[in-house]
């Protein structure tokens, strides 16, 4: 175990340097991406814009700029480019409200999908199945902020039931904190759990036509049991490693559209801000921090695989 | 003879049993895909859906047909200040507010106009070549990569795992908007040039490529979990025993067992291309305006979802039917491929 | 030109403006206001709270660094500089007055010397006295943090360039006494418009040996009628009256009615516009768009209280005339005869007024005589096919550069498909916002035409005809994307860019005559003039409520209403 450990974190480092690396270069391809004709503005002169180069540092070599904004970057003392304020404490700022709606999400996508995925699979072939496969199929193909236009055009314009946007801290409030979420965590999950009840229901079908399972009932199991206890812990086996890439993806800033649309002032929304302007301070360390919260949670995924599934061995 | 009574037909052929075979015996075997075909005609549902996805397909190849016969306007040419007869009266196709007509329900405007003044039945019967296109070819590459990357980390595990499980993180963890715009911004301004080939800015090639790049990790981490519990199993231990060497074993043994899966996320991917294609042509990266795709129809319908529905729901409606079509087909094939598929055949 | 900056900007916006359409159920919103009884009777309601939802957040409150509409809002009200506007609706308001000065400069050596005398008493939020060289020191740190319009001093104010490039640690041209509070500025050549530069908040006095860095987040003390405070980048700020502007006794500058007032960054404009409608919040700021789904909404439930106000700016394409086609006068006559300017209207939702001149209505200078491209609401395309015909350019490739924002993506499309009516080959190329002007602008594109806008800096044409003045090309960050180069045209500026601002009456008809002949040269295509929404909750008193054509909303002059 602390083999693995050790392992999984040098190969975080390596990715860490590889992600920060890359986006940095990727700046550079794009045309006119010179950060000092942003920030001089329209108005500006080759003047002003040599004088920011000066300032900033842009004029220096390239990997002189990488090892100066690393630097920062470790220390915490990086600031944005279009804003000049601090970062990571800008990250630290909206971080609650992701992780209240990534959290949140993230375990009513997984119940619900696992629940859904199953009913169907039992009751495969028949009316509830297939009404189920549609639900299913129009969740995914339902963008997430097409559906928060309409619940809110819903059941906010037609029926004053739920508040408009903002997020209130669950230190401050928790009643209002669980009332401004509830549409932004119905939005979020709503297309995970028609992918995952669709891949639930396949490994299901799969796993019992096996013969451990024709053998568990034959040994008098009930089928709860069966279900339980064998079918599903072997189905669930591709499902974990997807929920680990959404949850990790939701966290890591993938949810820009529900933040804006909701207004959380998240991850997401600071994400998406950044990208827009080709700040590249915020996008490097958001792309980072991304990375790492992948990464970790791939890990865990790599050991829940051995807990579900005995025969798989880890060696990596 | 004996033996061979109780099998079912389809295990006898090619049994060899020496002498006692006689020739007049020998009956003749029915190959598996051609019992999976007769399976498969007998699967109503499946047929339908299959059916309707081609109708579907079938429809958008004939947009130029609808362009000109019938509603005799292309997909690209902008009436922002025409008007048209409805019920004997002249309407402006777009109100003096940018708010544009409803379905009209006859040849010309059928589900109405676009802010632009463009017809919404032809856009969408062009867009859907266009959707089409991307949503397959970026789903085949995400397939076929992706099943690939992730048969290969989850059967030699080790540092191979290692090295590609962690790039799949990396691609991952990487905000596709990003490089969509650095993409993009570059394109618009030269095209690609690799080695030989050219590539114009606004092709098809882009997106379909990005997108399917993107989605690899998502196919392929499933995949290498599924494989690392499949190497274990018995009959790829009995493969090493017969000396099948690791491709062959890859291939012949472990990949079937992955048919249900692969089956299960191609359509789910061609639906996630089409609409991530949406949100990567806002940045340069997708398909240009004034082009249309069933993606681009939806963001630009957005803002006027609550007076004009249709713009949304027209494009939106028409993804859902393709991928229902797909989904249930490419489960009735599965399902008919499967020999002990006997709980779905009870219908 | 002030940039309004979307911070989120084409697939975000276009999701914001999409959708909630909501009003808040159980008063839990993020945009509580607090209210205070409004004194009852009386001429003026003093006290309470206002609170303001803005889309976009201020770049920064930092007077030496902002540059857009929002910063302008906030900042033109708590740092007043040496000369100010007149704080009064339409024309009156575009008059300079003097401000932290006694009065309005004494203009000598043929234009190049001003010289002001700073009033005596002033002092900064914090208690500190203002003397005359805190003036000199917001010059260097304005040119220190390189505000956006820096450009405007280093071109007119001695001494000013060699201090930005660091070749001098002081600026020559400024001279002051602190005893006499008398401030003396050297020009290097007549400039009439220089009592607006001296009216940008970005020169106004700060304290000497305020942080030469952009301090969004703590903005330093200044001379206003409010002061800012308790700034949460991207999420809120908020203004408090400032107890000692009002002993000062500036003339023509409100000390302020309301005791507070709270801004709301709220990305979603439809969100915006249904918290204002419900009365929730009360204002949508002046620099958002009123969603199109919700125009025939507000207008009919809240007629009394909303507004679009015409603002100076135009919305153009421009023509590159150092090339293929666009080289070809006859390819850009052909243009504006093509383009019907009321289908741009449409397609921004009935927000902007259709033009073809280049100065915006309403300011001096605008012609009043007919559009030589006919009327703004037809178009030619039979002429305009003939013209490209006889031009020899049919089939002739054009790349249209735009951003794919609305409403401009659509227009992009629209003017795209006008190109190809008249026989050009025309396709579009959408560059990402954050990189649209920086790209437009630099001669590595190189663009053939594509869009642009302009809005005012300051209430002067000197202004605007930077885009078609030759001795602003320049290979990076170019403002004369159509390369105009024209005898004439130089030759007029040399004479009206002396005249001061206070004179622009006197040689109106000679900019009038000037800006008829840049639109019969077809030197751009120029389809409308932008509006910005007035929009208040029924709590604020919007008569008494003073819309400033420069600087939009006066929130120094709002009322509750009683």
């Amino acid at each position: 175990m602390t083999r693995f450990i050790v392992r999984r974190t040098m190969q975080m480092v390596a990715v860490l340097f590889c992600t920060s690396v890359f986006t940095f270069l990727i700046f550079q391809v794009i045309p006119n991406g010179n950060p000092a004709l942003r920030l001089a503005g329209q108005t500006a002169t080759p003047q002003t814009i040599a004088a920011i180069e000066r300032q900033w540092g842009f004029n220096k070599p390239i990997y002189v700029q990488y090892l100066d904004t690393m630097q920062k970057v470790l220390t915490g003392s990086v600031i944005s480019y279009s804003q000049q304020i601090n970062v990571l404490a800008e990250i630290r700022r909206g971080l609650p409200a992701t992780i209240s709606l990534a959290g949140g999400a993230a375990v009513i996508w997984l119940l619900a999908g696992v629940a859904l995925g199953t009913l169907s699979a039992l009751r495969a072939g028949r009316f509830s199945d297939r009404a189920l496969a549609v639900l299913s199929l129009v969740g995914i193909s339902t963008p997430s902020f097409v559906l928060a236009t309409a619940l809110l055009y819903l059941l906010a314009y037609k029926v004053h039931v739920f508040p408009l946007s903002g997020y209130v801290p669950l230190t401050q409030s928790p009643w209002q904190w669980f009332l401004h979420l509830v549409l932004p965590w119905f939005c979020l999950s709503f297309i995970y759990v028609g992918f995952y009840s669709r891949v639930l229901r396949s490994n299901m079908l799969d796993t019992l036509r096996e013969d451990y399972v024709r053998t568990a009932t034959a040994k008098g199991l009930s089928r709860r049991r069966v279900i339980v206890g064998h079918v599903l812990r072997a189905s669930l086996i591709p499902l974990i490693s997807l929920w680990g890439l959404d949850f990790a993806g939701v966290i890591g800033g993938g949810a820009i559209l529900v933040e804006v649309v909701f207004n959380l002032n998240g991850v997401g929304q600071y994400a998406a801000e950044s990208i827009q302007t080709l700040d590249v301070p915020p996008v490097l360390v958001i792309v980072m921090y991304g990375a790492f919260l992948v990464v970790v949670l791939s890990a865990i995924i790599d050991v829940l695989y051995v807990v579900l599934d005995p025969r798989v061995r880890l060696n990596a | 003879m004996a033996l061979n009574q109780g099998l079912p037909r389809a295990d006898r052929a090619g049994l060899l049993l020496g002498d006692d075979l006689v020739a007049d015996e020998v009956i003749p075997g029915i190959s598996p895909y051609r019992l999976a075909a007769r399976r498969l005609r007998r699967d109503r549902t499946a047929l339908g859906f299959g059916c309707l996805f081609l109708l579907i397909v079938a429809a958008c190849l004939l947009a130029p047909v609808y362009s000109h016969d019938v509603a005799g306007i292309g997909p690209n040419v902008n009436n922002v200040t025409g008007t048209i007869q409805v019920n004997g009266r002249s309407v402006n196709v777009v109100s003096l507010q940018g708010i544009p007509i409803g379905p009209t329900w006859h040849a010309r405007y059928f589900f109405g106009a676009d802010t632009l003044g463009r017809d919404v039945a032809v856009r969408l019967l062009y867009g859907g070549r266009t959707s089409l296109a991307i949503g397959f070819m970026a789903a085949a590459i995400t397939m076929i990569f992706g099943v690939a990357v992730g048969l290969v980390a989850g059967y030699y595990r080790g540092v191979v795992d290692g090295v590609l499980a962690r790039l799949l993180d990396i691609i991952w963890a990487y905000p596709a908007v990003l490089l969509g715009v650095a993409i993009g911004t570059s394109l618009a301004l030269g095209g690609l040039k690799i080695g030989p080939l050219t590539i114009q800015g606004n092709s098809i090639f882009i997106p379909a490529f990005l997108i399917g790049f993107v989605y690899i990790p998502y196919v392929a981490k499933p995949i290498r979990g599924q494989v690392l519990a499949l190497r274990e199993r018995e009959f790829v231990d009995a493969a090493r025993g017969l000396a099948c060497g690791n491709v062959r074993i890859m291939v012949r043994e472990i990949l079937p067992n992955l048919s249900s899966t692969i089956v299960v996320f191609f359509p789910l991917i061609v639906a996630g291309a089409i609409l991530l294609e949406a949100s990567l042509s806002f940045l340069g990266a997708g398909v240009q305006p004034p082009n249309a795709s069933w993606g681009t129809m939806i963001q630009e319908g957005l803002p006027l979802l609550t007076t004009s529905p249709q713009l949304v729901l027209v494009p939106g409606g028409m993804l859902v039917l393709t991928v229902l079509g797909i989904n249930v087909f490419g489960e009735g094939v599965r399902d008919a491929l499967d020999p002990k598929s006997t709980i779905r055949l009870g219908r | 030109m002030k940039r309004p900056i979307r911070r989120i900007s084409g697939l975000l916006g276009c999701v914001a403006a999409a959708a909630v359409l909501a009003a808040c159920s159980n008063g839990a919103s993020s945009n509580a206001t607090g209210a205070s009884q409004p004194a009852s009777g009386g001429a003026s309601v003093n006290g309470g709270t206002a609170t303001i939802d803005m889309a976009s957040a201020p770049d920064s409150l930092d007077p030496q660094y902002g540059y857009t509409i929002e910063s302008g809002e906030a900042d033109w009200i708590t740092y007043t500089p040496l000369l100010t506007y007149a704080h009064a609706n339409g024309e009156a308001g575009t008059q300079v007055i003097p401000g932290l000065a006694t009065a309005l400069p004494v203009v000598s050596n043929g234009g190049k010397t001003y010289t002001l005398t700073l009033r005596s008493g002033l002092k900064f939020s914090n208690g500190a006295p203002v003397v005359a060289s805190d003036f000199t020191y917001a010059v260097e740190r304005m040119l220190r943090l390189n505000w956006g319009g820096d450009s405007f001093f280093t071109q007119t104010v001695a001494g000013a360039s060699a201090y930005l490039n660091g070749k001098a640690s002081s600026i020559s041209g400024i001279t002051t006494d602190n005893s006499t509070g008398r401030i003396t500025i050297q020009l290097t050549a007549a400039y009439g418009a220089f009592d607006n530069l001296l009216a940008f908040p970005a020169v106004a006095p700060v304290p000497a040996g305020t942080a030469m860095t952009n301090l969004p987040t703590d903005p330093p003390p200044g001379v206003g009628a409010y002061v800012i405070k308790d700034v949460i980048p991207n999420q809120s700020f908020e203004l408090v009256k400032n107890p000692l502007f009002a002993g000062f006794h500036i003339p023509g500058i409100p000390a302020g009615h309301l005791s507070t007032i709270k801004v709301d960054i709220v990305t979603n404009t439809t969100t915006e516009a249904e918290e204002v409608l419900d009365n929730q919040a009360d204002n949508f700021d002046a620099g958002d768009t009123i969603p199109t789904a919700l125009t025939s909404q507000i207008t009919s439930q809240a007629g009394s209280r909303f507004s679009l106000q015409p603002v100076e700016t135009t919305y153009y394409f421009f023509l590159n005339q150092s090339k293929a086609p666009f080289n070809n006068k006859l390819a850009r006559e052909a243009v504006n005869l093509a383009v019907d300017r009321e289908a741009f209207d449409r397609l921004a939702g009935g927000t902007i007024n259709p033009g073809c001149y280049l100065l915006a209505t309403g300011l001096v200078g605008h012609p009043t005589k007919a559009c030589p491209w006919g009327t703004l609401n037809s178009a030619n395309v039979a002429q305009a096919k003939s013209l490209i015909k006889q031009a020899g350019l049919v089939g002739a490739p054009v790349t249209v550069y735009g951003e794919q924002v609305a409403p401009v993506e659509q227009w992009v499309e629209y003017y795209t498909g006008v190109l190809n009516s008249i026989g050009l080959k025309a396709t579009i190329k959408f560059v990402d916002g954050s990189t649209y002007f920086p790209t437009v602008g630099s001669k590595t594109a190189d663009p053939q035409t594509g869009y642009s806008a302009w809005s005012e800096d300051f209430p002067n044409p000197v202004d605007f005809y930077l885009l078609v003045d030759a001795n602003s090309i320049q290979p990076v960050g170019n403002r004369d994307r159509s390369y105009v180069d024209d005898p004439h045209i130089q030759s007029e500026l040399a004479k009206l860019d002396l005249v001061p601002t206070s004179q622009l009456q006197s040689v109106a008809s000679q900019w009038s005559a000037l800006d008829y002949y840049v639109a019969s040269q077809a030197d751009e295509v120029v389809f409308g003039y932008g509006t910005a929404p007035k929009f208040f909750s029924n709590r604020i008193n919007p008569s008494t409520a003073v819309f400033s054509p420069i600087w939009y909303n006066d929130w120094s002059t709002w009322q509750l209403s009683s």
